[in-house]
């Protein structure tokens, strides 16, 4: 028998293409969706897994610096590392910062401050795409390289000019923005040193400033092995007044506490931009048949069997579905670098995203179908 | 009695559109007959009910009341269709021939004349053995591999007969299928479906409005008054 379906699309061959690119183009987009909502997961991950500690200390009953605010001593570390179970000790600081680009524009910025010398460093070496970690104590800055900025460059922030010693590239916070990296020293000045205008600004109005920059917002430490990060953290938070946190449940905070309603916006997205694609789908396949009704008339008027008929509906159906899909990665591929924050393409998505546009063009092909079964063999003729 | 050389047969048709008020009487106890290896002209005036006879014979709009015989088949007994598949009886029986060619736009030619002996489960080869030969009895063989849009109006009516004859029907069903086309170009048609019928003994009824095309047929089948009236007649020899 021949093809109808085959024939068909090949005499339409230009609109037929067009119209899967427009669907493509959807799904595309769809795709990006689904990209964004795992990136969202991704980025709150990043800066946990660079730092790589199975505790975070914290100041007590709150959640911690990515949910709270979070204040403790920063001798702590050497406190907590006395515990038998602790291998390694490391205190961070964490703030929001504008740092001034190449161009002068601000940008928001996710600082971390750690101690070059320290056990743990929040760096991680292998995101380096220029220049090196922080050596010194004081004056160095680490800046993702998509803020424009070059090794030697100069920024001034609060009283300091600090200089990029290194540039990065995927190194964002929780949220998803860039992360820039200080000493710990640095970090802490920026963080609770006032400036010499508000301190004799204070001291005019008799009120004695006094600024404790030995404070970090946590401490993090790795555990000797075969000890139980569980046990550890029970048996810190009883020792000492503070809340102690394994990385699964910093993690689960992260994604829980921090991220959960974002991406469960972005998820009602994907899913209505899925839905809004399935009926769009739908209504061009219903049209693609309505445009057919005659030459249906026809076959069905000599004799052509309703399978013949179908059959054709549904093969164009799921070509048109198939060649959507492929526009619709292609398309993703080709912009998910240009958004701003990070986009995660996954194949498992794009699979799933497959079989809902399987189904999804079977199902509206019914339409088609039963419009099809539906015609009149006289319509052909008009009599 | 049913007898084999019968090709189409209608005892007591009725037709009745509608109901109450709005009730429409086409056609009253109808009877009429063409055998196999006849050229029957259908001619009426318009809305007197010609298509709809045509309709009904072709197993596509369903008869009031009444029989159908299609060959030696009985299709439609008093209220119902007595077989499960009418279109399998147009797939295998009939041709159809229609004003307008109503080619499928995106099959070439050839295609859409295998279109329904391929349906009917013929080898691709066979099919399109038949398709070459009706193409070059029609004198279009050149144009196999063209589509409906590149030929003239003239050369797709040459398609539609080739594809109406193309399953080798018993029955060929035209709807004024000279409608469109020249005095001597419908003449060609007429004649074409007169040779057709005396070569392959095929029953013919070709509803026309066209007198000058009437001496070709074996007998002129007329709507009198919701009935069918039939007049022999002795058809014009083809040279």
């Amino acid at each position: 028998m021949i093809n109808l379906a085959s024939k068909d699309i090949r005499h339409s061959f230009a609109k037929f293409v067009v119209t899967a690119m427009g669907v493509g183009m959807l799904l595309g987009i769809v795709l990006i969706m689904m990209g964004v909502y795992r990136g969202m997961i991704s980025d709150a991950q990043v800066l946990l897994d660079d730092i790589g500690a199975d505790l975070w200390i914290v100041q007590e009953n709150t959640l911690g610096p990515f949910a709270e605010s979070s204040r403790i001593h920063e001798d702590l570390k050497d406190t907590i590392k006395a515990d038998p179970s602790i291998d390694k000790t490391a205190a961070l600081a964490f703030l929001n910062l504008q740092l001034p680009g190449p161009d002068g524009k601000p940008t928001r910025v996710y600082s971390v401050g750690y101690d070059p010398y320290g056990d743990i460093s929040a760096l991680n070496p292998k995101r380096l795409v220029a220049g090196r970690t922080l050596r010194h104590s004081h004056y160095e800055i680490v800046v993702p390289a998509k803020l424009g900025l070059h090794v030697d460059d100069k920024i001034t922030l609060g009283r300091n000019v600090y200089t990029v010693v290194g540039t990065t590239k995927g190194a964002v916070s929780s949220g998803g923005e860039p992360t820039v990296f200080f000493s710990l020293k640095d970090a802490q000045e920026l963080q609770f040193l006032y400036s010499n205008a508000r301190i004799r600004n204070d001291r005019a109005r008799g009120l004695r400033t006094e600024t404790d920059n030995h404070l970090v917002n946590a401490v993090v430490a790795t555990l000797k092995p075969g000890y139980d990060p569980e046990q550890a953290a029970r048996a810190l938070k009883r020792w000492k007044h503070l809340s102690v946190y394994t990385a699964s449940r910093q993690r689960a905070i992260l994604t829980k506490n921090v991220i959960e309603t974002a991406s469960k916006q972005i998820g009602m997205f994907t899913a209505i931009l899925i839905a809004v694609s399935s009926i769009i789908i739908a209504l061009i396949i219903y049209t693609m048949t309505l445009e057919k009704i005659k030459e249906i008339s026809i076959m069905k008027l000599i004799g052509l069997p309703n399978v013949t008929i179908t059959k054709m509906i549904m093969q164009e159906t799921l070509v048109l579905g198939l060649l959507a899909f492929v526009f619709g990665n292609l398309f993703a591929h080709a912009i998910w670098d240009k958004f701003p924050k990070r986009v995660v393409l996954q194949l498992p998505d794009a699979w799933s995203l497959f079989g809902i546009v399987l189904v999804a063009s079977v199902a509206a092909s019914l339409f088609g179908v039963h419009k099809a079964i539906k015609a009149d063999p006289t319509a052909a003729i008009g009599g | 009695m049913h007898d084999t050389t019968t090709g189409i047969r209608i005892e007591g048709l009725t037709k009745i559109f509608g109901s109450g008020d709005s009730e429409v009487r086409v056609l009253e106890s109808a009877s009429m007959e063409v055998k196999k290896g006849e050229f029957a002209a259908l001619v009426a005036p318009s809305g007197a009910g010609k298509t709809t006879l045509l309709m009904m014979l072709g197993c596509v709009l369903k008869p009031t009341a009444g029989k159908i015989w299609l060959g030696d088949e009985l299709v439609w007994d008093e209220n119902r269709w007595s077989i499960p598949d009418t279109r399998r009886i147009r797939r295998e029986k009939i041709g159809f021939i229609f004003q307008a060619h109503y080619l499928i736009p995106f099959l070439s030619i050839a295609e859409n004349v295998k279109l329904v002996p391929l349906a009917n489960g013929w080898s691709d080869k066979r099919a399109d053995a038949k398709a070459t030969a009706l193409l070059e009895y029609f004198d279009i063989g050149d144009k196999r591999d063209a589509m409906p849009a590149q030929l003239s109006g003239g050369q797709n009516q040459r398609v539609a007969i080739a594809r109406a004859l193309s399953n080798e029907p018993q029955i060929i069903l035209a709807d004024e299928p000279t409608a469109a086309l020249d005095m001597q170009r419908a003449v060609n048609v007429v004649k074409m479906l007169r040779k057709i019928v005396e070569e392959q003994n095929v029953a013919v009824i070709m509803v026309t409005h066209d007198e000058r095309l009437l001496p070709y047929c074996d007998k002129i089948l007329s709507i009198e008054a919701r009935k069918i009236v039939t007049k022999h007649q002795i058809p014009k020899q083809i040279v």
